[in-house]
């Protein structure tokens, strides 16, 4: 599904990602965890394709293509969703609109035919009741005005709707109180399928009680520098990161 | 000499000046350089004229009535002494005095500024003895005599100029109060000149006081201030109009600001007659900051129009204007505001916010707050508005038992609130609120 | 070359869709200006002698006027105004009996702008028909409906068959909001006006369909000046639409309309403009210069007057839409979204005059300047004395594509009134490169997001517009910017 091999990008001159490998397959959850500035959403964000990032060495393969190579439309339309950390207000334009216009690119990339437009209300509708998003989307604009926790689970019936292979959840806990973490892991759970995969990048442990991941990797100056399965973000929250730290100064001086 | 007087006669309210400002030149001290720029200003006055109805500068504040008459040129000698000040200083504040009397500065009423070595202050008469290039340099060099016929007036004028100069990395604690004071009783046209010269990662604070001692009716006061701060530079500088009663005053301030540099203003108009205040700001350099505060408070047939132009010449500068006005009885106000970016001057910040209070059936307020941009990728924006106290507010008050009266000054004093807080020097302040309330609670 | 730089490319590279001419036979009045082309066009449409006179009046004033050159935000060579053909008509030999007489050449050009002269009802249903009044270059050359509409009393018909049929309404009306005194090609306009739409809704009646006017200007050298009068009497009702293309010329046409709407007691005109005259290629060479003088006059209590403008197209637009709110309790409104690219230069905006009590109005100025184009708003607020309780609000915001355009805000606020609550907010701003990518993450390409953030960034102006002319607009706005980014 994915290969990360030695990515390594910043942005204006700063190398952020280090030499980054990964690799997740059909249907796994892969947690990343780190510190603050360890380049977790730098790596949501370079494979997004977001244009103030450079990526200056290592290869990343999507589903058999180059997904460097690929414009960030290109990138969705393959099925790479992301969950932004600060979803965006576009005024004006309604989430109805917004979701119908990307439907109809994403299929006409593919080669399929429009929607029809009850195919697509009520699958908006369907979706609409996972992440128990009551707001009326046919008058609002994306975003504008929604609470922190009504962007993060419009994000996710985003990325219902959209139907990804792979789905980038950046910090999407972040801002969320406990009942509201619980509709947006429920949401995901939900969606979680033998062929579509998740990155969660997330800071706490909190999280990961609701999505439970195959893997868990810590992140921490550009690199994955452990990893292990959920037992791993016990130990972290436990431990805390400077464990982490101290441990891998140790090896340096060893 | 056949020109200049069709020239003159198409100038007509302006045209009564012409004589005696030829006949002024001839008498004003000053070396060949000084006179070169009052005969090219002369020139240049001639020209321009004064604005016209059309002149969109001047729409709503016509200039035509204050040169119905001839007027005359003060040469005055005072006799003012040191206790004759006492009422316009500010308690409590511990500055450096700096008198000046018809446009010319006194020695005698102002303070030494010796003490301090980094200071340095001049006159027309201390620069002919020791020349300075800064001042060469500068003097005239920002405020254009092209720009405005005013500017072109004053610079034509001048009696005196009082030049200030504080060098580099000179943090001077205690402020400079200017008095800038008119003792002309009749149909006189004063034009006061100041020059300030701020140089590098140097901080200075300036307030001026226009002040009229007779009874002014007449008299027309044409200010002009130069200001350049230098990289890196903090300068505060408060204009107070509060003891000039009857004068009628244009008081023009030309800003230069270079790198890093800092510039906080306040107008605050509560007495005068006429005022025209022309701030324009050139923020020539980068990470410049820029302040405009305005306050005016108006009542009986007063005018105060404040035009402000802050213009945007290079990236990454941030500048905010925030005016309030209180009309009353038949007084008129005006805000006309321009944010001008040029299209160096990305990741601009300009905001500009005027807000009125109308409280009588008869006062009027106009307002034009004007964007004018040419670069993309900048924030600017600007909110207007005008209304009258607010009823419900009102009711609320009288509702927890607060008098009418009281209860209207209360709002009204909240009003001018976001002007005055911004005010730094605390013993200016203090006195600034008294002067408001006095005036809201009368 | 950046992204930005390619997609500003591609914009300039938009190709004006509607910049075809037709070969129509036409009937011309000579090159130039005098009381004489004045006389010739009066005569042409066999005017009566207190048209000619009023005509002759107002050219005679203008005579002493000077061109206005200096106040707005725009730079033009002086206009020759000898240079301009005053009076261009399709040739027609006798009256037209039905739509079979019109020549086909005309039909099929309206038929190419999307405009139909039949009048057969759409499948949709009667609600979104239209009544049309085409104008070519001088002249109308039909009017549908009018026989449905007659039966509910309304009058609509070119301006010159209402001077002939309805003289008494037309000397009650015509200049009563914009005199010829009022500005330079106002009285250039009641000079040489040749045609343009009337329109007259009678008390209490409620207009059933859209009416519309749409004009064209096809032949070389000419100038297009109509005039278009409506009237809403009493409790009436009438949403009208204008449509305007030119052809693709290289010279630049003149275009100076007057439009007045007098709204009385009760009433109520919405009056919308999807402006899309020839802006001139993407040198600035040629184009329409549309100097147009639009008021209306809230007379009667409670009245209504909106405009709502999509101003895309003209080389220069020059023209402020405004409401003198007479009437107690009147409500204006100016909705506009201009869009100027390439070389295009915009000061537009409007005029409240509030002098009844109660009066409300709001602007809502959406300006987007793109290419080397200066984009300005310029508008008027004022609250007379003894207008008491008036309201205004306005909102003026500005997009700029691109570093080599302008973006400029001009209003002027007069208060005299101390009841007024006037609010005045403006903001300039690019398009957020994060509202891109976000839309790019979702399968949404560049050029697309754009076009759908410039919508939803002009959707409350959109919003004003009848269904038609809303999508119509859509696609222009769309058109107009392809794959700018901010």
């Amino acid at each position: 599904m994915l290969t990360i091999k030695n990515l390594k990008a910043g942005i204006a001159d700063k190398e952020i990602l280090k030499g980054f490998n990964l690799s997740v397959k059909p249907g796994e959850v892969h947690a990343i965890m780190g510190p603050n500035g360890s380049g977790k959403s730098t790596l949501a964000n370079v494979l997004a394709g977001k244009p103030e990032y450079t990526v200056t060495d290592g290869e990343v393969l999507f589903a058999g293509k180059d997904l460097l190579d690929l414009s960030p439309e290109d990138r969705a339309r393959e099925g790479l969703f992301l969950a932004f950390q600060y979803p965006v207000e576009i005024p004006g334009v309604s989430n109805i609109n917004f979701l119908k216009t990307a439907i109809a690119e994403i299929r006409q990339y593919k080669g399929l035919p429009p929607m029809e437009a009850k195919d697509f209300l009520k699958l908006v509708k369907e979706k609409q009741a996972l992440v128990e998003l009551q707001v009326t989307l046919a008058n609002r604009s994306v975003n504008e005005g929604f609470s922190g926790g009504e962007k993060k689970r419009n994000e996710i019936f985003q990325m219902a709707v959209l139907e990804p292979a792979l789905a980038i959840l950046d910090e999407t806990d972040s801002g969320l109180d406990i009942d509201a973490l619980r509709i947006v892991a429920n949401g995901v759970n939900k969606l979680r399928s033998d062929n579509r995969s998740f990155i969660v990048i997330t800071h706490y442990q909190r999280l990961l009680e609701y999505i439970v991941p195959d893997f868990v990797h810590v992140m921490y100056e550009g690199r994955i520098v452990k990893s292990g399965t959920k037992e791993l973000a016990l130990e972290l929250e436990e431990k805390g990161y400077d464990w982490i730290k101290k441990e891998l100064s140790q090896q340096v001086e060893a | 000499m056949n020109t200049s007087t069709t020239i003159a006669e198409k100038i007509t309210p302006g045209a009564v000046l012409l004589p005696e400002l030829d006949v002024l030149q001839t008498t004003l001290a000053g070396n060949e350089q000084i006179r070169f720029i009052r005969r090219k200003a002369l020139k240049s006055f001639r020209l321009q004229g004064l604005p016209e109805r059309k002149n969109e500068e001047y729409k709503y504040s016509p200039v035509a009535a204050l040169f119905r008459t001839g007027r005359s040129f003060p040469a005055s000698t005072h006799s003012l002494t040191r206790n004759d000040l006492t009422p316009f200083l500010v308690p409590g504040m511990d500055a450096f005095l700096i008198t000046i009397i018809d446009g010319k500065l006194s020695r005698e009423l102002s303070d030494e500024l010796k003490g301090t070595p980094a200071l340095q202050l001049h006159d027309l008469a201390s620069l002919e003895e020791t020349p300075s290039a800064v001042f060469q340099k500068h003097f005239g060099a920002d405020a254009l005599i092209t720009a405005d016929p005013f500017i072109a007036l004053n610079t034509a004028a001048f009696r005196d100029v009082v030049f200030i100069q504080v060098p580099n990395n000179a943090r001077i604690e205690k402020p400079i109060h200017i008095l800038n004071i008119v003792t002309a009783e009749g149909a006189e046209l004063v034009n006061p000149r100041i020059l300030i010269q701020v140089g590098r990662n140097s901080a200075i604070q300036v307030i001026e006081n226009f002040i009229a001692i007779g009874k002014a009716e007449q008299t027309l006061c044409n200010a002009l201030t130069e200001i350049r701060v230098g990289s890196g530079s903090t300068m505060l500088f408060y204009k107070i109009q509060d003891h000039c009663k009857n004068l009628s005053l244009i008081s023009t301030t030309q800003v230069y600001q270079d790198e890093q540099s800092h510039f906080d203003t306040h107008t605050v108009s509560l007495s005068g007659n006429w005022i025209r205040n022309n701030l324009t700001i050139v923020a020539d350099a980068e990470q410049c900051e820029t302040h405009l505060n305005g306050l005016f408070i108006l009542n009986n047939h007063q005018h105060v129009d404040n035009h402000t132009l802050v213009d945007h010449r290079k990236p990454n500068c941030e500048s905010n204007q925030l005016y309030r006005g209180i009309l009353d009885d038949k007084s008129t106000g005006v805000f006309n505001g321009k944010i001008y970016v040029r299209p160096d001057a990305q990741k601009t910040n300009a905001y500009q916010s005027s807000k009125n209070m109308l409280l009588s059936d008869d006062a009027g307020m106009n307002t034009k707050p004007q964007l004018e941009i040419y670069a993309d990728d900048v924030k600017c924006s600007h909110g207007s508005s005008t209304g009258q106290l607010d009823e419900d507010a009102l009711f609320y008050l009288r509702a927890r038992g607060i008098g009418a009266d009281s209860a209207r000054a209360l709002l009204m004093f909240a009003f001018t609130r976001d002007v005055i807080n911004t005010i730094r020097i605390e013993a200016l302040r203090t006195q600034v609120e008294e002067l408001i309330e006095k005036r809201l609670t009368h | 070359m950046s992204k930005e730089n390619q997609l500003l490319e591609e914009i300039t590279g938009t190709e004006y869709k509607y910049g075809f001419s037709s070969d129509i036979e036409t009937e011309t009045a000579p090159k130039g200006l005098d009381e004489g082309t004045v006389r010739f066009i009066s005569n042409k449409k066999n005017e009566p002698e207190w048209m000619l006179e009023l005509r002759l009046k107002a050219f005679r004033y203008w005579l002493t006027l000077e061109e206005p050159r200096h106040w707005a935000h725009i730079e033009y060579p002086r206009i020759d105004f000898q240079d301009i053909i005053y009076y261009a008509a399709p040739k027609k030999n006798k009256e037209l009996k039905s739509l079979d007489e019109v020549d086909p050449e005309l039909l099929a050009t309206f038929a190419k702008l999307g405009i139909s002269l039949e009048e057969q009802k759409r499948l949709s249903g009667v609600q979104s028909t239209i009544a049309v009044d085409a104008v070519i270059d001088s002249v109308s050359v039909k009017t549908t409906f009018k026989e449905t509409l007659a039966e509910k009393g309304i009058i609509f018909c070119s301006f010159s068959e209402a001077v002939q049929e309805h003289p008494e309404l037309i000397k009650q009306y015509m200049g009563s909001v914009v005199p010829y005194t009022d500005n330079y090609y106002a009285a250039l306009n009641a000079a040489v006006f040749s045609d343009g739409s009337f329109c007259y809704i009678p008390k209490g009646v409620r207009c059933p369909m859209e009416l519309s006017t749409y004009f064209r200007i096809n032949t070389s050298g000419t100038g297009q000046f109509e005039r278009t009068l409506i009237v809403a009497d009493e409790g009436a009702y009438v949403s009208y639409l204008e449509g305007c293309t030119a052809p693709m010329r290289d010279e630049n046409q003149l275009h100076a309309a007057v439009v007045e709407i007098i709204t009385h007691k009760d009433a109520e005109v919405k009056y919308s403009t999807v402006q899309n005259w020839y802006p001139g290629d993407k040198e600035g060479k040629g184009g329409i210069y549309n100097f147009v003088t639009k008021r209306g006059i809230c007379l009667g209590d409670n009245s209504k007057i909106s405009w709502t403008q999509v101003e895309t197209g003209s080389a220069i637009t020059w023209k402020y839409p405004s409401v003198i709110l007479k009437g107690n309790n009147s409500v204006g409104a100016f909705y506009s979204v201009a869009v100027t690219n390439n070389k295009q230069q915009a000061d537009t905006g409007t005029k409240m005059i509030h002098l009844g009590r109660n009066t409300r109005s709001t602007i809502i100025s959406k300006g987007i300047s793109a290419g080397f184009s200066n984009n300005s708003y310029r508008g008027l607020v004022r609250i007379a004395k003894g207008a008491t309780n008036a309201r205004n609000h306005s909102q003026c915001d500005s997009l700029l594509m691109g570093d080599k355009c302008g973006a400029h805000t001009f209003p002027y606020i007069e208060i005299k009134d101390k009841t007024a609550i006037v609010e005045h907010e403006a903001t300039t701003s690019k398009i957020g490169e994060d509202q891109i990518f976000y839309c790019n993450q979702r399968g949404i390409e560049t050029e697309k997001a754009v076009a759908l953030i410039v919508n939803g960034y002009c959707k409350e102006v959109l919003n004003q517009l009848p269904m038609e002319f809303a999508v119509e607009a859509q696609k222009l706005l769309a058109i107009s910017l392809e794959g700018s980014v901010g």
